[in-house]
């Protein structure tokens, strides 16, 4: 017999059935930072940049607190350089065709295959989480994407015709998300012909080991550069010129200060913001599957932060002890060890989470915790929260203080995020009740439904206000299905072909500039109306144009009681219109909410039918438009036109709007995953004051065809035809889906940007204006699209009917539906 | 051997609102298998705990006396005794749960056994093993003759058709029927998951059982197409954990339950699968399959 290499030990284990350490080798690891002689630089151009005189941050195994390198910051002078590198690497990139791409994404793909044990131990090692994650999730997933995205850049000549890439992408990460992150965001990025430089929070080398793989592949290497440096080079980064969009992540309250930073630069903003997510579990669920449903969500390092937790009452005992029985069996450890659920995520996670738990339960929540976890830091049990109402002060950060007066753009007080690794349990009713629970937050991340009852999980499904919805499971993800979220969380998208559209522009537009006013003053813009005078008699055309601000289906008297003067080309009062103000604005926004349900609930055909029927009633008040627009200095035929083409554009989006959304099927999933496209809500339009007639119609046609209520302020040069059109809306439309307020440009606008309950908002005029708009819009982080004083081409296709308007007009959200009995 | 379950008053209530949800229980099955691995000496002691689960079982139409003999005795010694010393177990005493035979065979496990020198239980399949499909007459009629030739645990088959079709008192009541028929012996009831056709039957015939007074619940009769799985077993562990938190009883599904009377493994392959891996463990090589003796 061999020499016996058994253990002393097996005789206790027999008896006491324990687990033992699994561990996971991460010599590789080591060996590549040795590489590096465990100094990490930064990698542009296809090199490493190693600058002299940074300062330097230590790479720490966040369980032992081992240095495992030192890694260099970055300064502004090295942004630059890597901008560079990845301007110059555009031209040659996009120029090529999609195939080209797909080629290098596919090599990519089969690099990561190849060399797959050293991403996931050195992403495992550094960051913590468990390695059976990183292994059989992260990694594969990664793999998938850049497939995917290989796909769709190979047919992106046909299936993309019309978009053209922005340009280079700045993509910034924040400490706790894993490298997948990064893969989401550049494989689509890639795929389109940008290039990106990703600004990686200090000590992450698994981003920088992947652009090496990247840039190692040869002919493409400054398609993908990445830097390492602390949180106040964001806005350095974002404001470089060569910057077309910023992709960033991270929590919600630094998101929003970049989207004040960025008001009128150069850089388009994408966000994703929070990582807390939901969970609806009802009384006809599958209960021990719903626990499992919480554990993926909470406690196996799939996802990065916590879960709200949300449980009808009639099942509360029974969750709350399955689920802690559940808990009772979960086991933390070093993430390196292959037989962990959790592993652990450095001092700072266990700080924040030590500090919510504390304040909860200073509030008087129960905290349960359980689970076979190491005691030292930074360990942290897997906890369950309860007995925390939403009108708890733990459940609110600090409001900021109240100075700056009403007009502050910061909204007062935000619900805490749930921190990883809790879950914060709390009772409802009826299903009614927990749609009410789940979308009375800001946030609109992801959630799932776990109900057995078909009409129940759709009914919920549909009512979430969130990106993401999964019946019967949690967190899954797949490349083809876009990933995003709506309101406070970003509206950002990746994954799908809607994260292929986050990195496109419309050919041939010209290229976003700089609207930076530096002087201007955001607390005064449109703060003050200045006061109209009577400018004279009305020498009346017949008939007498309508008189009034459009709200709620009749004209209203204006709250000002005064009204405004306007002029024809020939510089002759034509007339008075009301003067609108932020009474009459929050008048409008209540009367479209008020019609918004019941519009959205419209079927497209519905909706299709009432456009048309607008359409008919326009076309049969083609003589008073057209005289009305030739005292503005049109053409007879020109007028005539502009009415026809208006009338075109009704009918035009009523039928568009019959086609969307669609069905995706997954690969490992039966069932299919449907891409809805909702209706934003109440969308705010400020029109240009160009193409009276055409550019109002065509905003407010894809507008309401999508199932949106508007708010709009039509062109201030000459509002009349939009008030004609409102006596058409007054017969065809029900009450409050479009209301037209009338006004000073600037004060409204102003109303409207800061409104928190207005979902979306376009604006089309000043730099100015679109610069406070891009601004104020921080409050909710409601999406803008500000035209920042280019004009715009309303009679072509393209610019006034074109496929962006309909990308705009309503939000994605991805619905999953596994199958099977 | 453990206390018998005494079973409950048939209670629907508990059965009435079950549902499983099939793909997710599919994806706690993948969880599972990807989540616990043991290695080195924890893998040992757990194999060698498997063991201590198994019903050795031979269900063949040729089964004689000879291989019944030859089954028993690697029932009492499932591992090479060195590979046991040099683990240190030799003195555990580590044999299989049980020998299972068919009814016809237990006098000469009964008579192998004892020559062996060991009271290892021996376990009848009964009840019109595997499909169900005879008179309960007769079925109740196997029981009783397998217990008086000596078997002290029936296998008993249910009555798929009962469950397909919804009639839970009826199971209810031939089952209670089996485990009186049982007398003293341990009543295992097989419920041939394959034929039920969904996850959430296989809960409610789980907990049907257990009201009857079942003291084993197995999953299939390995005559089915489609046997043990994963997610079967999941949904069976659930159904077990409720019944006992029902019935008043403080114990979870953990380490409590990994004991032989009360945890069993239905399947024969698998010891010599353990074997070779403990002879790797032990002494660092692959063992040919003569390395080891056979069953």
């Amino acid at each position: 017999m061999a020499a016996t290499r058994a253990g002393p030990r097996a005789r206790e284990i027999f008896t006491s059935l324990e687990y033992g350490p699994v561990p996971e080798s991460h010599a590789c690891a080591l060996a590549w930072l040795d590489t590096q002689d465990r100094c990490l630089g930064h990698y542009v151009n296809g090199k490493w940049l190693k600058p002299e005189h940074r300062n330097s941050v230590p790479c720490q195994d966040p369980i032992t607190g081992e240095n495992l390198a030192s890694c260099l910051q970055a300064q502004a002078e090295d942004v630059a350089a890597a901008v560079e590198a990845a301007r110059m690497a555009f031209k040659g990139w996009s120029a090529h065709p999609g195939v080209v791409r797909a080629q290098h994404l596919t090599r990519l793909a089969e690099v990561i295959q190849k060399h797959q044990r050293l991403l996931w131990t050195l992403e495992s090692l550094v960051t913590g989480r468990a390695v059976r994650e990183v292994r059989d999730g992260d990694v594969q997933l990664a793999q998938q994407l850049l497939h995917y995205h290989a796909i769709q850049a190979s047919t992106q000549e046909e299936a993309l015709a019309g978009w053209e890439p922005m340009g280079v992408i700045g993509l910034i990460l924040p400490p706790t998300f894993s490298f997948l992150e990064m893969m989401w965001r550049i494989c689509p990025a890639l795929a389109v012909g940008c290039t990106v430089v990703a600004l990686v929070p200090p000590a992450s080398p698994a981003p920088l080991l992947l652009a090496q793989l990247a840039g190692e592949l040869g002919p493409f290497p400054g398609i993908l550069n990445v830097l390492s440096g602390p949180a106040s080079l964001v806005p350095i980064l974002a404001s470089q010129p060569g910057i077309r969009k910023v992709a960033f992540c991270g929590a919600p309250e630094e998101g929003r200060a970049l989207r004040r930073s960025l008001a009128g630069e150069c850089a388009e903003l994408g966000l994703a913001l929070g990582t807390e997510s939901l969970l609806l579990l009802t009384d006809t669920a599958d209960v021990d599957s719903a626990v499992e449903g919480v554990v993926d969500a909470a406690w196996s390092d799939r996802g990065p932060g916590g879960l709200r937790l949300l449980i009808q009452e009639s099942v509360w005992d029974e969750a709350m002890r399955r689920l802690q029985e559940r808990m009772g069996r979960l086991r933390s450890g070093r993430g390196l060890d292959g037989a962990v659920d959790m592993g652990a995520r450095g001092a700072a996670a266990c700080d924040l989470v030590q500090r919510f738990v504390r304040e909860a339960q200073s509030q008087g929540a129960q905290v349960f915790q359980a689970g076979d976890v190491p005691s030292e830091r930074p360990f942290y049990p897997p906890t369950l929260v309860s007995n925390l109402p939403p009108a708890s002060p733990c459940a609110q950060v600090e409001a900021p203080s109240l100075v700056g007066g009403p007009w502050r753009a910061e909204p007062p007080g935000h619900p805490l995020q749930v921190p990883w690794p809790v879950v914060v349990a709390s009772p409802f009713r009826t299903a009614k009740e927990a749609l009410l629970v789940a979308n009375g937050t800001p946030r609109g991340g992801s959630a799932s439904v776990w109900s057995e009852r078909l009409g129940q999980a759709l009914e919920l499904g549909y009512g979430l206000q969130v990106g993401t919805v999964w019946i019967n499971a949690h967190g899954l993800r797949d490349p083809s299905v876009p990933t995003g979220g709506c309101k406070e969380s970003g509206c950002s998208w990746h994954g799908g072909p809607d994260g292929l559209y986050e990195y496109l522009r419309p050919s041939g537009t010209p290229a976003r500039l700089s609207c930076l006013s530096k002087n201007l003053n955001y607390d005064t813009f449109g703060l003050a109306v200045p006061s109209t005078l009577p400018a004279g008699p009305e020498i009346g055309p017949s008939p007498a144009p309508p008189y009034g601000l459009f709200v709620g289906g009749r004209f209203q008297a204006p709250g000002a009681r005064s009204s405004r003067p306007i002029r024809d080309s020939s510089g002759n009062l034509h007339g008075y219109v009301a003067e609108g103000g932020a009474k009459d604005i929050r008048g409008a926004v209540e009367a479209a909410h008020q019609a918004f349900p019941g519009w959205a609930g419209q079927s497209p055909g519905a909706r299709a039918a009432l456009l048309w029927a607008l359409a008919a009633a326009l076309e049969r008040r083609k003589s008073t438009l057209a005289s009305r627009l030739e005292r503005q200095g049109a053409e007879l035929k020109a007028a005539e036109a502009e009415v026809e083409l208006s009338a075109r554009r009704l009918r035009a989006w009523g039928a568009r709007v019959q086609a969307q959304g669609h069905t995706l099927q997954v690969a490992g999933l039966r069932g299919p995953v449907l891409r809805l496209r909702e209706p934003l809500g109440v969308l705010a339009v400020v029109c240009p004051d160009e193409w009276p007639l055409l550019a109002f119609v065509s905003l407010l046609a894809p507008a309401l065809a999508y199932g949106n209520t508007v708010v709009m302020v039509p062109s201030a040069a000459c509002p009349l035809l939009a008030l004609e059109v409102c006596q058409d809306m007054a017969t065809v439309f029900p009450a409050g889906l479009a209301n037209v307020v009338t006004g000073d440009r600037d004060h409204l606008t102003r109303c409207l940007a800061l409104h928190q309950d207005v979902q979306a908002m376009w604006y089309f005029g000043s730099a100015q204006g679109s610069q406070f708009v891009e601004w104020a819009s921080a409050g909710n982080l409601k999406p803008v699209w500000a035209s920042r004083g280019c004009p715009r081409a309303w009679d072509q296709e393209a610019e006034g009917a074109g496929p962006e308007l309909g990308l705009r007009v309503a939000r994605t959200k991805a619905l999953w539906l596994p199958m099977g009995d | 051997m453990s206390a018998h379950n005494r079973g409950t008053e048939l209670d629907l209530s508990w059965i009435s609102k079950i549902q499983v949800n099939h793909p997710a229980v599919l994806r706690r099955a993948e969880q599972i298998q990807a989540r616990r691995t043991v290695k080195k000496e924890w893998q040992a002691a757990w194999l060698l705990k498997a063991v201590t689960f198994i019903d050795l079982t031979t269900l063949s139409g040729d089964d004689t006396s000879s291989n019944i003999q030859r089954l028993c005795y690697k029932a009492k010694y499932p591992i090479r005794e060195d590979l046991l010393k040099a683990l240190n177990m030799h003195d555990k005493g580590i044999t299989t749960a049980a020998v299972c035979v068919y009814p016809a065979r237990v006098c000469d496990a009964v008579k192998a056994l004892k020559a062996a020198g060991c009271n290892i239980p021996v376990a009848s399949v009964a009840a019109g093993f595997p499909a169900g499909q005879t008179h309960l007459k007769t079925r109740l009629e196997e029981i009783r003759l397998a217990v008086e030739d000596g078997a002290t645990e029936i296998d008993v088959v249910i009555n798929r058709s009962l469950v397909l079709t919804g009639q839970w008192e009826a199971l209810y009541d031939e089952i209670r029927q089996f485990r009186k028929a049982c007398g003293e012996a341990h009543l295992k009831t097989i419920l041939a998951t394959g034929e039920l056709g969904t996850l959430t039957n296989v809960y409610k015939a789980s907990m049907i059982a257990m009201m009857a007074g079942s003291d084993f619940i197995k999953t299939s009769t390995g005559k089915e197409t489609v046997n043990a799985t994963f997610p079967v077993a999941i949904v069976m562990l659930r159904a077990i954990r409720d019944f006992f938190w029902k019935t008043g009883n403080k114990e979870e599904l953990g380490d409590e339950w990994l004991k032989p009377e009360l945890f069993r493994i239905g399947a024969s392959t698998l010891l010599s699968d353990i074997e070779r891996q403990i002879y790797h463990h032990v002494t660092g090589r692959y063992a040919a399959y003569h390395d080891l003796p056979m069953s």
